[in-house]
């Protein structure tokens, strides 16, 4: 491992600490902020999702204003196409099923959930199955994409960044601030150090402007789920992974910000600087909930839930990989960095991510909870 | 006589602690009305503690949260206790 990288490893562990402490303190669930919609009839979680976008989206603005994001959009961000929109619907169903989205269960993992943990198998395993059918998919995409070359929907118009986030951003605020006046804001829960979720949406949100000031891009974290399952996989089946392009596939090549060095990684068992950014930031989000989770005597090594919840824990797992593949990335590059910037793939996951919910939830009553 | 019933829903997938909850709150709802029953969930999610007193509430039933060693124990109640 080259010192080059050392920066970005300390900086994404800490980071990663932070989000795992916050997410787990405030039970910042993504997953459950859809699926509640659909099958609780209740939003009130979704309002501290919209809080997060805004508040990131102002937070970027002011420092893309100030000369702190060189980077802008951020790399590996891409045209829209309806891959966003299928991927982001695959991926809804997955985290429903899954019981968290890709941070999620890293948190929840960190509380001592083996469910969680089957989950997470299920993820390394349809991130790496996702290679099987790249030559196929990536055509597709390629077929697909409209607006080449633009990203972001001021891109698409034509436009300066600043005057669109201005005005999402000031009606963000006016709904945020109806929601405030109304008490919709705070929640109340018997958990032991309970973090108001909207504080949790704030400090996610100065997080990810430290992310992506600091290492170039947001939080994101599914790259390493597939350079993990290559790395397992190349124990059992080296020459098969060998012939298999996506793992030569290097989509990353930046000028990291902070060292000004040019780096480059992709989703191949080789360590590079996604391998730096991401497993830091990975083993991070266990650990800080892991700690919180210890502070508060409540991390217990759980399992015993009925065999079905291991099935859909795992099978949602292996849906959410492929699907972050597919969309390409997760819910939280896109929502918690994409979303902020106005990326036109991320309002696409982000619709798909509403009926693959709606669907997650029908099949966890229908089939999960049947008895 | 108060019939004290409990509910071990520790180590479940999200949101099956919820679901089962309300359900069982629903099978018992005519002898929590009357209150001569009691319902105790234990459960280590910490969105439960969020989820079921909000709906417990909202079904019109009081609810009781403890924190013990290991898990957390919601008990809902109506009636007169």
């Amino acid at each position: 491992m080259d010192n080059l990288y050392a920066p970005i490893i300390g900086i994404c562990l800490v980071l990663g600490l932070l989000t795992g402490a916050v997410m787990y303190l405030s039970d910042f669930c993504v997953a459950g902020m859809f699926r509640d919609l659909f099958l609780l009839r209740r939003s009130v979680m979704l309002r501290y999702l919209a809080l997060l976008v805004v508040s990131s989206m102002i937070l970027f603005e002011l420092a893309r204003q100030m000369g702190f994001l060189p980077l802008y959009p951020f790399p590996l961000l891409y045209s829209p196409t309806p891959a966003n929109l299928i991927g982001g619907f695959l991926f809804g169903t997955g985290m429903v099923l899954a019981g968290g989205c890709v941070v999620g269960t890293l948190y929840k993992i960190g509380s001592g959930s083996v469910l969680s943990a089957t989950a997470f198998i299920g993820l390394v395993a349809g991130s790496g199955l996702y290679a099987e059918i790249h030559p196929f998919w990536a055509a597709f995409v390629r077929s697909t994409t409209f607006f080449q070359g633009k990203i972001t929907i001021p891109q698409i118009l034509g436009v300066d960044p600043l005057l669109p986030i201005l005005l999402v951003s000031v009606f963000g605020l006016y709904i945020i601030r109806l929601w405030y006046k109304d008490r919709k804001l705070v929640r109340l829960s018997y958990a032991k150090g309970y973090l108001q979720p909207w504080k949790a949406a704030l400090l996610l949100s100065l997080i990810g402007l430290s992310s992506y000031a600091l290492i170039g891009m947001p939080l994101g974290c599914t790259t390493s789920y597939t350079k993990l399952s290559a790395y397992f996989g190349s124990i059992f089946f080296k020459e098969h992974l060998n012939g298999l392009s996506y793992f030569h596939a290097v989509p990353l090549k930046y000028v990291q910000p902070l060292t000004g060095i040019r780096l480059q990684g992709g989703p191949g068992p080789v360590f590079d600087v996604i391998s730096a950014i991401q497993f830091p930031l990975v083993a991070g989000i266990v650990l800080g909930s892991a700690a919180s989770a210890a502070w508060l005597k409540e991390f217990r090594i759980s399992f015993g839930a009925p065999l079905r919840q291991y099935v859909s824990a795992i099978s949602g797992g292996i849906i959410m990989g492929l699907a972050s593949r597919m969309a390409p990335t997760c819910n939280i590059w896109h929502l918690f960095g994409g979303l902020p910037i106005l990326a036109a793939s991320s309002v696409l996951f982000l619709l798909g991510l509403f009926p693959g919910a709606w669907l997650g939830s029908r099949i966890f009553t229908g089939l999960v909870m049947k008895k | 006589m108060l019939n004290v019933i409990e509910f071990d829903i520790r180590t479940q997938i999200c949101p099956a602690t919820l679901l089962i909850a309300l359900k069982e709150i629903n099978n018992h709802s005519l002898q929590l009305e009357d209150g001569t029953v009691k319902l105790i969930f234990l459960t280590d999610n910490r969105d439960a503690l969020t989820t079921i007193p909000e709906s417990v509430a909202n079904m019109g039933y009081s609810v009781n949260v403890t924190k013990n060693e290991s898990c957390y124990s919601i008990e809902v109640y109506g009636g007169e206790q």
